[in-house]
């Protein structure tokens, strides 16, 4: 059974309004991701709820990277 | 296209059977949007559920009052649902939703078909409407985070 992870992505710093996807990748700490073709750094992940089935429900906070 | 991989991996559609992931997939309708396009409006009616299977959309509410500035409460990515507050309490669509890259491909599900299943299968209604609800309870739970 491969695992989905549902993440809630809220960036600080800034004003953007964040994200939720799917990915079957678990984000860790320091982990770049591009969210509308802008990059940023994971500075945080929280289980958001238990999982249910193969979905885990997590919370990322990120910073965007330096220009 | 055969549906099934895709819907099995949308969090609405977890704990149905295969038949019932069939009986679903048999409903649903592939729209494709370049970046840039509107897929729906708010205050406009609506009577679809939108299930993303790839590509970005923003969800843009238009408060109305004293800050009538569009603000974007949300970008939603591949798994991600929306139209469904409008498919379950028949008002009129709460957000403008526009797609922010191209090939961005969303499965849509009208509301009478979609109950029709719930009613003829009420294990089906109950699983996808349980989803629904856990979904709700996630965008909230995200909104909370954003600190808005």
């Amino acid at each position: 059974m491969t695992a989905i992870y549902k993440v809630s992505y809220v960036v600080v710093g800034e004003t953007h309004p964040g994200a939720i996807l799917n990915t079957e990748h678990k984000p860790a700490v320091g982990d770049h991701i591009t969210l509308g073709g802008r990059e940023f750094i994971v500075l945080e992940i929280v289980d958001l709820m238990p999982a249910r089935g193969e979905f885990h429900f997590l919370h990322a906070t990120l910073r965007p990277t330096p220009a | 296209m055969d549906l099934w991989p895709v819907l099995s991996k949308v969090e609405l559609f977890e704990g149905l059977t295969p038949p019932e992931l069939t009986d679903v997939a048999r409903i649903c309708t592939q729209r494709e949007f370049r970046t840039g396009q509107v897929i729906t409006i708010q205050g406009e009616p609506g009577s679809e559920l939108f299930v993303i299977c790839d590509g970005f959309v923003e969800v843009v509410v238009n408060p109305s009052g004293q800050n009538p500035a569009p603000r974007t409460v949300v970008h939603l990515g591949r798994g991600q649902l929306f139209g469904e507050m409008a498919l379950v309490d028949y008002g009129p669509r709460s957000a403008t939703v526009k797609s922010i890259a191209d090939h961005t491909l969303i499965q849509a599900i009208d509301r009478d078909d979609f109950n029709r299943l719930c009613e003829a299968n009420h294990h089906l209604g109950f699983i996808v409407m349980r989803n629904m609800a856990a979904d709700l309870s996630f965008k909230l739970r995200h909104y909370h985070l954003t600190g808005r």
